[in-house]
């Protein structure tokens, strides 16, 4: 790889840099870590370049930086055992009393990001993946390496658990 | 169709992730009956919801700089090796194998061009990288130059000066504390673009005024100033006549402010 790599690489990859590093910051949950694994990402990205063909260098880049961030937490899991990573921090929240809807509606946008942070990992990938990066169905389901219908169901199931942390529904059901 | 049919695929439709023909199916369907279309509205909401708060974030400069730095590393095309986890004590010994690296570079240039303190010069260059690690760059962070100076009254013997720049377009991004030479040193921090610059300041009993030496390291500039009893280094990967043009703005803002 000669320096027209690198520019290349510079002028295609980079671009994704904020796209990558809210990832990593929607999986990791810490700014610090994310800022790590990112780094490791964009490395790694440089040195499997050669592989990259033309297609979307975002997706491209995403399914580096995820992976990058899960071997990041399965190697920091042993000492972050403080943090729950299994569903019962989100049976929490969507047990908690729903919002007021207007409250939400009042921009809490605080609530909405402390609701999806409770969220298991393989529910939180594909929210944001669909919700932020507005990826296709086919695309996520090549960056999280599970088929359409799981990533169909983990994005149903994951939805409807935010849509009962956030109290959305409720007045319709009484 | 079926209601059990229809809720199994709303999520497709509500993502458009359907054929034109059965996304008219559904349509048809949620017409007609009112649960469904209740789910349907439910969803919508609560992915509208998402996309509208959930935050976006935008890479921080450090983190920019830090991947800048490392893609222009001669080794960065090596084939990909194995992520060791970085405990903090490994972290540790790796910004010291870098420092020593970096170190023994700045020593030979220095001793080349005949500097005369090139051990702070590696001092200054190593504290420099380090502070572009993760968490490292301030202890004060904050653009307000209200802020920073007074953040370091009663702990170092110096109140540094701390110009707002803006004018000259450079950012102030904090201040923190730092060893350099056997010493606590007042180090506040600049940015141009992604660039982070360091300025370092201690006060000096020499009482030689206007030396001023640079060196350059690695794509690291570093330039060296005394002022009115202050020792001070400024160091970035920011291009030669940028940092110059730092300095410069930087000697006058605080020539200014006496």
């Amino acid at each position: 790889m000669g320096q027209q790599d690198v520019d290349r690489f510079e002028r295609i990859i980079l671009p994704h840099l904020d796209d990558a590093y809210t990832l990593a910051r929607y999986l990791l949950r810490d700014e610090h870590d994310a800022q790590d694994a990112v780094q490791d990402a964009v490395l790694r990205a440089l040195r499997y370049f050669e592989g990259y063909r033309d297609g979307d260098a975002r997706a491209w880049l995403l399914a580096i930086v995820r992976n990058c961030c899960l071997t990041w937490q399965r190697r920091h899991s042993a000492d972050r055992f403080n943090i729950s990573f299994s569903d019962d921090s989100a049976v929490d929240v969507s047990d908690a009393r729903p919002a007021d809807a207007a409250a939400i509606e009042a921009s809490d946008r605080a609530a909405v990001n402390r609701a999806v942070a409770a969220l298991p990992t393989e529910f939180r990938e594909v929210i944001v993946l669909r919700e932020i990066d507005g990826l296709s169905y086919k695309e996520i389901s090549d960056i999280v390496g599970a088929p359409i219908g799981t990533v169909m169901s983990r994005l149903a199931r994951a939805r409807k658990r935010l849509a009962a942390a956030f109290g959305l529904g409720a007045q319709e059901a009484s | 169709m079926r209601c059990s049919d229809c809720r199994d695929v709303l999520n497709a439709y509500v993502d458009d992730e359907m054929m034109p023909s059965e996304m008219q199916e559904i349509r048809e369907h949620l017409a007609t009956c009112a649960d469904c279309e209740r789910e349907h509205r439910l969803l919508a909401e609560t992915s509208l919801l998402l996309r509208d708060k959930l935050v976006r974030h935008s890479a921080p400069d450090v983190l920019k700089a830090r991947i800048r730095n490392a893609l222009a590393q001669p080794n960065a095309f090596d084939p990909p090796r194995e992520v060791k986890p970085q405990r903090t004590w490994m972290r540790l010994a790796a910004a010291s194998v870098l420092v020593a690296i970096v170190s023994s570079a700045v020593t030979f240039a220095a001793a080349r061009q005949g500097t005369p303190s090139r051990s702070i010069a590696d001092d200054v260059l190593a504290s420099h990288i380090r502070s572009l690690m993760p968490g490292h760059l301030t202890d004060v962070a904050s653009t307000n130059q209200h802020n920073v100076k007074p953040w370091f009254n009663g702990r170092i013997g110096l109140s540094p000066p701390v110009p707002s720049l803006d004018s000259a377009a450079f950012r102030l991004i904090g201040g923190r504390l730092d060893y350099i030479d056997g010493r606590s040193v007042a180090a506040v921090v600049y940015a141009r673009r992604d660039h982070m610059i360091n300025v370092y300041a201690w006060p000096t009993t020499s009482r030689t005024e206007e030396t001023r030496s640079e060196t350059t390291d690695r794509g690291y500039h570093l330039v060296h100033w005394r002022n009115d009893g202050i020792e001070y280094w400024a160091v970035s990967d920011l291009n030669r006549p940028e940092l110059d043009q730092f300095v410069a703005a930087f000697t006058s803002a605080t020539t200014a402010s006496r």
